[in-house]
């Protein structure tokens, strides 16, 4: 793992796996993203209110490695106040980001610190799902929404 | 017994891993590595005398028949039974229970029925069992185990108060790495009326399965763990099972004659492998006991017992790490670190060169009874040594000062 990621993987994806802001199930939920890895038991639920195509409050709540658990607060804490049009295009992003064949370089696909140490999956083929998990699911939404 | 020259035999150590590191192997109990007497075997029959077996009478066919053959033999004594024609050739322990709950157990069982399982068994020798009592109308119970994870004896003799059909046991378990007492549940399962079906998986790398004692009517094991290739294990059944059970499955091979609205199937264990077997696995199968046979069981066990007590010992001594299961156990520990996932253990371990497995090791249930949602487990083959142990203990403490 290069250093500047695996450094970015300290300071950020540990730092986000204990950040319980946004944790919790929303009383008005319209939506909600059920992420579960049967091989190795990472299970999350995305609690999500959308009106008029505005993702208006989200929460999220489960159990995984740090990595599953930064990728799915990170999620949560983005998705806020956003349209489903402006999320389409981050979670394309994000899901490129986390793969190894991923076309462009971590730096040119964000700048932001918090989602490019999400670039330490490339160095672990094996956790992309980790790091997916969630994004997944919501792209799932998005795309059909 | 010298491991270095053992471990020497296994080619994969000859290598370093992407990053530059020795290969620290801790995952013997997911699967075993090769020596290179088990390619060479598997190699030496395709390139040496390739042919299917029982069809051809000409020489590569001949020969390889008589190597497929002689492995029945070495597997009846490697587990002590009494005839070879009591083993069959299956592509591992799931297919075994498969094949056996598909072609016997749904057949046998009845409405109202009992099937127990224990709490440590791994998914492959509980589901079949389940779907068989679904589609039965039948019960399927769990035999409770203590907080050391070991049997409840007393559980047992009350559970099997009801009638029950069978009792379904692994020998040695994936996660604890409880060795139960096999003879002991034999004989309070036979006592009740109830057939049992032993999953040897885990205990056949330990040279401790015995078949003759132990009483079993059924037992399974895979080569892949024995140090034998993927895809290939085996079958075995009591007294005259083979020849009184429907057949595992059906086509060519397994016949005598065939007509268009009836059929006669052959007796001995070719009435279960229809179809082109897995010759080559077969053979690298053989190839596998022979090398366990140059192992002495003694030095074996007390090698494997060494490295389990250090690293038991080890491990117990870091705060913050809980260990699953009894102190006695056959190399296997299955353990968690405060605050950190297993998943992110084993890939710490990785960039240092070492193998840990991290996850619920096919076994929810269990994983539900200590309330943990996985676990990090190291296991222990013939090539390990003590240094092994000190790695992973160096790369542990390592990776909890990075997450701290």
């Amino acid at each position: 793992m290069n250093e500047r990621i695996k450094g970015l993987y300290q300071e950020h994806i540990l730092k986000k796996s204990k950040d319980e802001t946004f944790k919790g199930v929303l009383q008005n939920e319209t939506h909600r993203l059920e992420a579960y890895n049967p091989m190795c038991g990472d299970k999350y639920t995305i609690s999500m209110s959308i009106e008029n195509d505005v993702i208006q409050d989200a929460r999220f709540d489960g159990f995984g490695c740090a990595i599953s658990k930064a990728s799915t607060a990170l999620l949560t804490e983005i998705v806020i106040g956003k349209s489903v049009e402006e999320i389409k295009p981050i979670v394309e992003n994000f899901l490129e980001l986390v793969d190894e064949h991923g076309k462009r370089e971590p730096e040119e696909i964000f700048e932001d610190d918090q989602l490019l140490a999400f670039a330490a999956a490339r160095e672990f083929p094996e956790r992309k799902t980790c790091a997916s998990l969630s994004w997944d699911e919501l792209k799932l939404l998005v795309d059909t929404h | 017994m010298n491991i270095a020259s053992i471990k020497s035999q296994f080619p994969i150590f000859k290598q370093q891993t992407p990053l530059g590191k020795e290969l620290v192997y801790l995952d013997t109990a997911s699967s075993a590595q090769k020596p290179q007497s088990v390619i060479d075997a598997i190699s030496g029959f395709y390139s040496g005398y390739y042919a299917n077996t029982g069809r051809g009478s000409y020489w590569p066919a001949h020969k390889a028949t008589t190597t497929f053959e002689s492995v029945r033999e070495k597997v009846a004594r490697y587990i002590n039974v009494q005839s070879k024609d009591q083993v069959v050739f299956t592509s591992g322990t799931t297919d075994s229970i498969n094949k056996l709950v598909n072609a016997h157990v749904i057949h046998s069982l009845e409405s109202g029925d009992q099937v127990l399982v224990s709490e440590m068994e791994h998914h492959a020798n509980l589901v079949p069992w389940q779907e068989a009592c679904k589609l039965k109308e039948a019960n399927i119970k769990a035999i409770p185990i203590n907080e050391e994870g070991e049997i409840d004896f007393e559980a047992l003799e009350l559970l099997l108060k009801a009638k029950t059909a069978f009792v379904s046991i692994t020998a040695i378990s994936n996660v604890l790495g409880t060795v139960n007492d096999v003879s002991r549940i034999t004989a309070l399962a036979h006592k009740a009326g109830a057939k049992v079906f032993v999953d040897a998986a885990q205990a056949i790398a330990h040279k401790t399965v015995d078949v003759k004692t132990w009483k079993a009517d059924f037992l399974a094991f895979s080569a892949h763990k024995l140090y034998g290739p993927t895809g290939v294990g085996i079958l075995y059944m009591a007294d005259d099972l083979v020849n009184q059970i429907k057949p595992l499955s059906f086509g060519g091979g397994m016949i005598t004659e065939v007509g268009i609205e009836e059929s006669g199937y052959r007796k001995g264990p070719q009435r279960h492998e229809a179809g082109t077997q897995n010759i080559a696995g077969v053979i690298g199968l053989g190839a596998a006991i022979d090398f366990v046979d140059t192992l002495p069981e003694f030095e074996l066990h007390n090698h494997l017992n060494e490295l389990t007590s250090l690293a038991y010992e080890l491990l117990s001594e870091i705060q913050g790490v809980n260990i699953l299961g009894p102190e006695e156990r056959a190399g296997v520990i299955s353990f968690t670190v405060e605050g950190i996932h297993p998943h992110d253990l084993s890939t710490f371990f990785n960039e240092q060169g070492v193998c840990i497995r991290a996850g619920h090791h096919c076994a929810q249930p269990l994983m539900n009874k200590y309330k943990v949602p996985a676990t990090a487990r190291v296991s222990f083959g013939i090539y390990n040594s003590k240094e092994d142990v000190m790695t992973f203990i160096k790369v542990l403490k390592e990776t909890k000062a990075f997450f701290e």
